[in-house]
């Protein structure tokens, strides 16, 4: 008589079927889906184009900035640059909404700027240190270090040689 | 003959092209087509067997050299009108095969895709989501 049992319970839990396309689909927390970026805490370290699976990172030098773009029809959603980024910049949502008709398949682009700055000292631009990153180096507010961060390179190294830095 | 273009609009049937794919995006057109928890058969499509009666086909894998001769002659025999859908990224951008000497794909070099769903392998409920595209762009054709 078990089959009078799960009659039963199939009558009470109702249709197992999900109601998308009709109705909203359930996402996990942590599913793997679309790429987002975030230009504001990128240092431009360049370590997610180089861990991509795919080859769907690129980095671009331009007279504004470090251009960031990320082509979605060509990323497997590994996750390795999201467990590479040192600042957490590059994030993968659980957006998962990616089919598109074709002639929008080269338009599945992010792209993101990360401007440079201009050298206090000598006005060569150079790339921002962000705040994450001064975080993850000095585990906290360091005032000396932050004097050194609008300074290029080789500013910074002649900073340092003069006896300013840490 | 109006009935049967009305009837044609509501139930495309579906059919599957592995041109050389990984088995991911197939098991999870089987899993889209065979589980009762998306259940693509709610949008009135069927899975067939012979590419004489498809009209919406979705096609899977990088199209890999080997396979290629044999996927453009299955594609010529699926009657037209139809309607091609990229499922995964590998037809759609050759994915980690890209560039690769075994690799004849991106898909659209070869054949016209209408759809794109980008994945790897795209969730069922991605697949649903680009069948229904690839349905409405059907019922426009027919």
């Amino acid at each position: 008589m078990t089959f009078l049992k799960i009659l039963w319970d199939n009558l009470r839990k109702g249709p197992s079927t999900e109601a998308f396309p009709f109705g909203e689909a359930t996402t996990p927390a942590g599913y793997r889906g679309k790429v987002t970026f975030d230009a504001a805490t990128c240092v431009g370290c360049n370590m997610c184009e180089h861990v991509c699976a795919a080859g769907a990172i690129r980095f671009a030098e331009a007279d504004d900035g470090l251009h960031f773009v990320i082509w979605h029809n060509t990323c497997v959603s590994c996750g390795l640059c999201a467990y590479y980024c040192p600042t957490k910049a590059i994030k993968l949502s659980n957006d998962w909404h990616l089919s598109h008709l074709q002639q929008d398949k080269y338009t599945q682009l992010d792209h993101g700027v990360v401007a440079y700055k201009r050298c206090t000292s000598c006005g060569d631009k150079l790339l921002p240190t962000g705040s994450v990153l001064t975080q993850l180096a000095y585990k906290g507010p360091n005032p000396r270090a932050e004097r050194l961060m609008d300074l290029c390179p080789e500013c910074r190294r002649k900073a340092s040689t003069r006896g300013e830095a840490i | 003959m109006n009935f049967f273009s009305t009837a044609a609009k509501k139930s495309p049937w579906l059919y599957r092209i592995n041109a050389g794919s990984c088995n991911g995006c197939d098991v999870e057109l089987a899993t889209t087509a065979c589980i009762p928890r998306y259940d693509v058969e709610r949008l009135g499509c069927q899975y067939c067997g012979s590419p004489k009666h498809a009209d919406i086909v979705l096609i899977t894998g990088p199209l890999t050299a080997r396979v290629k001769d044999r996927v453009l002659r299955v594609f010529d025999e699926i009657p037209d009108p139809k309607v091609t859908v990229a499922v995964g990224i590998c037809p759609i951008s050759g994915g980690v095969f890209r560039e690769s000497y075994a690799i004849e794909g991106p898909i659209d070099r070869y054949l016209p895709v209408d759809v794109n769903v980008p994945g790897c392998p795209p969730r069922p409920q991605a697949i649903i989501e680009g069948i229904a595209m690839a349905i409405e762009i059907w019922a426009k054709r027919t």
